[in-house]
């Protein structure tokens, strides 16, 4: 079974979601939440031993808990209706960055047997990961899928040039542009050159999804709506997905709604989890308010008030100048928090008013006879932002040279897990 | 094939779908074994194909195969069969049951098509047992019937031998890895021995030989006979497929033998890996401690300056 004939196998593992399926396809098999539920019971009646008797002590507790007791644990959204019993959660990645090796490694196992159902002895594998991991963390991955899955290649790819690759925003996929990554981790701008990142110039941008989350909860909590406590979050959440978008303009939004409230404001029904007593919340300026906090973050937070559009800018202005334009023409938006109705439109629209701001202000300072040519900003939007990275590596994997830029095992057995740290990029892809 | 991916072939209950109508579909996945699937809607209205390539086919075929998938999925299997896969079923969105009960036992019979398929010469092999049973029931007992090889992979494979008492179900396992060796041949003498635990008593008898294939399948043709390849012999007795329930059962779980023990293999190494984290974790802990301690010196040079050492 020659894996070069077979699809290979994309894991996109993101901080909230991870993204699982094979190349070829347009999307994904299971997008499932990043979450191990881990029965550790029998660990937890020695946690107050000392140091030198806790191993055989915990061994004796694994031998005597049963010869299974090591694989007694569930992923994703079982994990989560699972959690509370004997099971306790764990994240395995926290900002982006893979923090507990062990419970990736369990999750991966089990997303490879049990829901994707493939060998890995028989499929190239690719992987992803943010462009601030570190490349000891790209070496752990690299040894946990030659040494436990044997896998027979491996190419370790980033996030945004994936996105880029997935090339909606052009008719031929562009390798320089800005991508907007928003995910449940932390939020990136990340310009990418030719399919390299410039490290220097990434900004990150402490609002996630789950901050528009928090803030819809907290308005909707001020104006007094009954939303079940041991529920709020999720209900939240779902009230974000289902009726939010961004507006062009704040003031005139509200005097729209003022208008027309039977047309802005919508009713979310839904049942109290515990009772199952049916509930009503009604969701008025939250609709817009939510994702406005991306371009005034200070009506959520006060420590933090750049906005969106502005760090953007900020971005490609310390990218280097000859670049600029094109980064500034390929403006790529990816992750959940960024399929707000009209998000993409708001942004162009902001960050193009910056760029012609600061230009005419430049002619006029220096009163030149010759106007610069007009920088075009574009932002541009897709039906799968959400996984965009995801679609990405799926378009890359079916390239017939992405088998050749794989690390294969005979290099690995060869050279070590230092060949992990860095996968090129090929031909093909742009 | 998973019963998820399975609700994938009644798009009609697609999730991003709001309108709860068929949706266009293409997606290729994988299964076990070198297993590929191919499904696909070409439009919203067209039917659904599932196909699904296996090596064996031809064997699959020859031990009856058809008549079993002729079985379970009756009018949904089309007689033309898409190019380069073994076997195509077609959906016609108009005759799939509503959503339900019995959409439910649609979609898990459709996601079982692998496990139907590689199921007719165990199905054969057990008939003929019934068969050698009657036939020896005067006194002398009948000669074990044909050898019915399987070649799921490339080098491995299953031989399926019915006798007058018992099925006997031999594997041919290798490993390409040495620490996958090592670990299999330990893991395989477990399930010869782990017999002896008194729970489990009825189950199947196991042995196990390295490289010398058992005699049964001595005279089987292009058998594999390399250094590391292992046999592994199951022993079915009637018991183990008397009734239908029992039977669909045991089939079920001889069939993903080998990726059960590799998957396993796999876990071992995984958590011994978690046990070298911890270890190594345990181990700086200590080496952190013994860090020597910074004394503060104060030099003076020759002039009297007293400076201190950065």
């Amino acid at each position: 079974m020659d894996p070069t004939c077979r699809p290979a196998v994309i894991f996109d593992n993101g901080t909230g979601y991870s993204k699982l399926g094979f190349a070829g396809n347009s999307e994904p098999s299971f997008i499932l939440p990043t979450v191990v539920g881990v029965n550790d019971s029998f660990l937890k009646n020695l946690r107050h031993t000392d140091s030198n008797s806790t191993d055989t002590a915990n061994w004796l507790a694994q031998y005597n808990a049963g010869v299974m007791a090591d694989l007694d644990f569930h992923i994703g959204d079982d994990a989560l209706s699972k959690s509370g019993g004997i099971y306790t959660i764990d994240r395995p990645i926290r900002y982006s960055q893979v923090e507990n090796w062990d419970t990736l490694e369990k999750f991966w196992q089990q997303s490879i047997y049990n829901y994707l159902r493939c060998d890995p002895e028989e499929h190239y594998f690719l992987l992803t990961d943010s462009p601030v991991t570190s490349p000891e963390s790209r070496e752990y991955m690299g040894e946990i899928m030659f040494e436990t899955f044997n896998v027979p290649g491996l190419y370790i790819a980033v996030q945004s040039m994936l996105t880029l690759a997935a090339g909606y925003s052009t008719p031929k996929s562009d390798m320089t542009g800005v991508v907007v990554d928003i995910g449940d981790g932390a939020p990136q701008v990340v310009p990418v050159v030719n399919g390299y990142v410039i490290g220097s110039s990434m900004k990150s941008f402490p609002i996630s999804g789950d901050d528009v989350t928090r803030f819809v909860l907290q308005l909707l909590q001020e104006r007094g709506e009954l939303i079940p406590p041991e529920d709020s979050m999720e209900t939240a959440r779902k009230i974000k997905e289902a009726y939010c978008y961004s507006c062009t303009d704040i003031v005139k939004e509200f005097e729209r709604h003022d208008k027309k409230p039977d047309k802005y404001i919508k009713l979310w029904s839904g049942r109290k989890p515990k009772t199952g007593v049916p509930y009503s919340v009604d969701v008025g300026y939250e609709r817009f308010l939510g994702p406005e906090i991306f371009f005034n973050p200070e009506i959520y937070c006060s420590d933090f008030i750049t906005p969106l559009p502005d760090l953007i800018d900020m971005c490609v202005q310390s990218s280097p100048i000859d670049t600029r334009r094109a980064l500034y023409k390929n403006i790529v938006l990816a992750g959940g928090g960024t399929i707000f109705k009209d998000f993409y439109k708001r942004l162009q629209n902001s960050v193009k008013k910056i760029v012609d701001d600061r230009i005419a202000a430049n002619t006029a300072r220096l009163g030149l006879d010759v106007k610069p040519q007009p920088v075009e900003v574009n932002v541009a939007s897709n039906p799968i932002q959400g996984y965009a990275a995801w679609f990405g590596g799926s378009v890359v994997a079916s390239l017939p040279e992405f088998y050749d830029s794989c690390h294969t095992k005979e290099e690995y057995e060869e050279y070590g897990a230092s060949i992990c740290r860095t996968s090129p990029i090929f031909k093909g892809m742009y | 094939m998973t019963v998820d991916a399975a609700r994938q072939v009644q798009a009609t209950d697609h999730p991003t779908n709001p309108a709860n109508r068929p949706a266009s579909v293409d997606q290729t996945f994988t299964d076990f074994d070198g297993v590929a699937y191919h499904l696909e809607s070409p439009s919203k209205a067209g039917p659904l194909t599932l196909s699904m390539d296996i090596r064996c086919w031809s064997e699959l075929v020859q031990a009856g195969a058809m008549d079993v998938l002729q079985r379970e999925y009756g009018s949904w299997l089309r007689s033309s069969v898409e190019p380069e896969y073994s076997v195509t079923l077609e959906f016609d969105f108009a005759k799939v049951p509503a959503p339900g009960p019995e959409r439910d036992a649609l979609i898990e019979s459709v996601s079982l098509l692998k496990r139907n398929a590689m199921a007719a010469p165990f199905e054969r092999a057990f008939a003929l047992q019934k068969q050698l049973e009657q036939a020896s029931e005067g006194g002398q007992p009948a000669a074990p019937g044909e050898i019915m090889p399987i070649n799921y992979r490339d080098d491995e494979a299953i031989y399926v031998i019915p006798s007058a008492d018992r099925v006997t179900v031999v594997f041919s396992t290798t490993f390409k890895e040495e620490t996958d060796k090592v670990l299999g041949k330990v893991f395989l003498q477990e399930f010869v021995d782990a017999r002896r635990q008194p729970s489990i008593q009825n189950a199947p008898q196991v042995l196990y030989s390295n490289r010398e294939p058992p005699l049964e399948v001595r005279k089987v043709a292009g058998l594999n006979r390399g250094e590391d390849v292992g046999y592994v012999t199951f022993v079915l007795f009637p018991r183990h497929f008397a009734n239908a329930e029992v039977m669909a059962g045991t089939i079920s779980r001889i069939q993903l033998f080998r990726d059960y023990l590799h998957y396993h293999i796999k876990c071992s190494k995984a958590y011994m890996h978690s046990r070298m984290r911890h270890r190594v974790a345990e181990f700086l802990k200590v080496l952190n401690r013994a860090k020597p301690e910074l004394a503060e010196k104060e030099r003076k040079t020759a002039s009297g300056r007293t400076f201190r050492r950065a």
